[in-house]
């Protein structure tokens, strides 16, 4: 009988029996012990001219758990590959439950993942995102129209307009959105005067810098920070609101109290936001441009006076009728996206951020790609 | 001195939330080997409890050693070393829902030991296949799990480190009777399989039956603890109400 060679005795140790060889575990088969533990029954040794059978003693165990058995499960294995027959012996009674549960869990084989293919994925990738996108296209086409048709019937009726909701809403998309919007109004101002200040005067025209401003902010600039930050702060919110309840099962259970979650829910948010836009707007405007004179008089020492007065010559009330024109269209389709992927969500809180997320990016996109049609719009129409 | 067998000691525990106590005054033990299941009216703060002993709520006064360790005074170094002994299974298994399920259960492997990747992959086998899920649950991601399945995969997770203490938070909840009581069998083979000690919250009259060896009432901020038979006998009106009732009685004819 030849000894194996067994390098380190922390773990195992091997004493000779009359006829076969017995190795006995002791001190500690469990996680924390496992890496040293893998690696020192990988280093056993086995003689060449084996076949002789083995006993592996596990009666000296301090601690024995899953990993631990798994491992000794291994290294039975490796030994019994090698031609030996291995028995395992005098396990201790309060392991023996334990042995039998991971023997008979390990004796499932792995699953794996079908395999890949990333050309045909990505090709199918594609055509699915489309025909999803010109679903959600169609999709959100018909909640407009539902969303009219139930604003006409409120309209009608107009006892069925939710007034608390209404002026609650109007209360927090519009009344707290003050500070932050005076706030980057102020500052985009600031920014906008600072930069045609710099480059008018290379050329003696610092006055200019008043037109520049009054055009850009009261036909672009203004209306669209608003939109940004609208889009952004109460968009989203209704997105959440909606989507929560809509997790919470609220919207199925107005629903079967025969309720119109969208007269309830989605009119009065539109409703609000569409009235306060305008407001918004000019406000933005005026503030925006207040942090323009401010700068002027700063950079340029062009007083408010001055600057008022030069305001007049480029500017007429239709650039400032500009904007109240698109704002209630901008506070339209925030709304509409923010409240319609609000209803979209399904099942689980991970959804109700998915929207969320969703929304603000959708609603900012077409806020955009609108602003650029009006533009075309108003020099068609020579506005 | 404590007691040679007591994993979770509690002393004169008090907690409030906004001035507003929980608990005032609980004392409890929980030796090793056994199950021990928390009782109390919804709102009674059972699942306080369970978060004060896993330390994610800090209690406002009282002593709490677990494993030895007075959870009060741990470094946050310690104190991650004896969270690694302890398992706990949250209501919905709490699973990580970007991840799958095979996933879920490597990463405390990956994060708390230095094993290999084959070594680790075979163990999270081995523990989806003890809690009894099918070998193709590994590779899908909670959303697409049952109930059942997603508790079934936290309890894998749990038990990922092989903790000493396993802490179940309502694990029968939201089951069928059928699901529930093959959850509660299964919970007992891996009690007595790996030897843990289980802390469990419960509303569920058939588990406390089936597999609790003691029970603790939580009533009235305080908390009292018995075996099914010696609670029965106790005079206080809830406890009396919750044994004695239409459902209490149904489970003590078929438990006895």
């Amino acid at each position: 009988m030849s000894e194996l060679n067994v390098p380190e005795q922390k773990w195992l140790s091997s004493i000779s029996d009359s006829g076969s060889l017995v190795l006995a575990g002791t001190g500690c088969w469990n996680l924390s012990a496992a890496a040293g533990l893998a690696q020192s029954l990988d280093a056993v040794q086995m003689p060449a001219n084996a076949g002789g059978r083995i006993k592996l003693d596990m009666g000296r165990l301090e601690a024995l758990d899953t990993v631990g058995t798994l491992l000794l499960r291994r290294f039975r294995d490796r030994l019994a590959g090698l031609g030996h027959p291995v028995m395992i012996v005098n396990v201790r009674s309060e392991h023996i439950a334990l042995l039998d549960a991971v023997w008979r869990a390990a004796d499932i084989g792995p699953v794996s993942a079908p395999a890949r293919q990333p050309i045909r994925e990505s090709i199918e990738g594609t055509g699915r995102a489309c025909i999803k996108m010109m679903r959600a296209s169609v999709e959100l086409i018909a909640f407009f129209g539902l969303v009219i048709s139930t604003m006409a019937r409120v309209l009608v009726h107009p006892r069925r307009l939710r007034t608390t909701a209404l002026i609650y809403h109007m209360d927090h998309t519009g009344l707290r959105c003050l500070p932050i919007l005076g706030l980057l109004a102020f500052l985009i101002g600031v920014v906008l005067a600072y930069q045609g200040a710099e480059q008018l005067r290379r050329v003696g025209a610092e006055i200019y810098v008043v037109n520049l401003l009054g055009l850009s902010i009261l036909r672009e600039i203004g209306i669209l920070i608003t939109a940004i930050i609208v889009a952004g702060r109460s968009g989203s919110a209704f997105t959440a609101q909606i989507g929560t309840m809509k997790v919470n099962q609220e919207i199925d259970a107005m629903r079967t109290l025969g309720l119109d979650p969208i007269e309830f829910l989605v009119v009065p948010r539109i409703l609000a936001l569409m009235l306060v836009m305008p407001l918004l707007t000019f406000f933005a405007n005026m503030v925006a441009l207040f942090g323009g004179a401010t700068m002027s008089y700063v950079l340029l020492d062009i007083n408010f006076l001055q600057f008022i007065n030069q305001m007049r010559i480029p500017i007429d009330i239709t650039d400032a009728t500009v904007a109240m024109i698109k704002a209630p269209v901008f506070a339209l389709v925030i709304a509409m996206v923010g409240c319609y992927e609000g209803l979209l969500v399904s099942g689980s809180a991970e959804s109700v951020g998915l929207r969320t997320t969703k929304s603000v990016v959708e609603s900012i996109f077409l806020v955009i790609v609108l602003n650029a049609v009006f533009s075309v719009l108003f020099q068609f129409l020579h506005i | 001195m404590l007691h040679d067998d007591s994993v979770i000691h509690i002393r004169s525990l008090v907690t409030r939330f906004a001035g507003h106590p929980v608990h005032d005054g609980v004392d409890l033990d929980v030796r090793r080997g056994e199950v021990l299941g928390v009782v109390g009216a919804s709102g009674s703060g059972k699942s306080v409890l369970l978060k004060v002993v896993v330390g994610l709520i800090r209690p406002s006064a009282g002593r709490i050693v677990v494993l030895g360790n007075d959870i009060g005074s741990l470094s946050e170094r310690q104190r991650i070393a004896l969270q690694v002994r302890c398992g706990v299974l949250f209501q919905d298994g709490a699973l990580f829902s970007s991840l799958t399920v095979a996933q879920n259960v490597r990463l405390p492997l990956v994060e708390h030991t230095s094993l290999a990747t084959d070594l680790i992959d075979e163990v999270v086998r081995v523990k989806l296949a003890m809690v009894g899920l099918p070998a193709d649950a590994a590779l899908k991601v909670p959303a697409e799990l049952s109930g059942g399945m997603r508790k079934r995969a936290g309890l894998a997770r749990a038990l990922a480190l092989d903790p000493e203490i396993l802490l179940l938070d309502e694990p029968t909840a939201g089951l069928d009777p059928i699901g529930a009581a093959a959850f509660d069998q299964l919970i007992l083979s891996l009690q007595q399989g790996l030897g843990l000690t289980v802390f469990m919250v419960t509303h569920d009259l058939d588990s406390l039956a089936a597999i609790c060896d003691r029970i603790a009432v939580l009533n009235g901020r305080k908390l009292l603890v018995g075996t099914l038979g010696s609670l029965q006998l106790e005079t206080n009106p809830w406890i009396r109400a919750y044994f004695s009732g239409p459902r209490g009685r149904a489970m003590l004819r078929t438990g006895s």
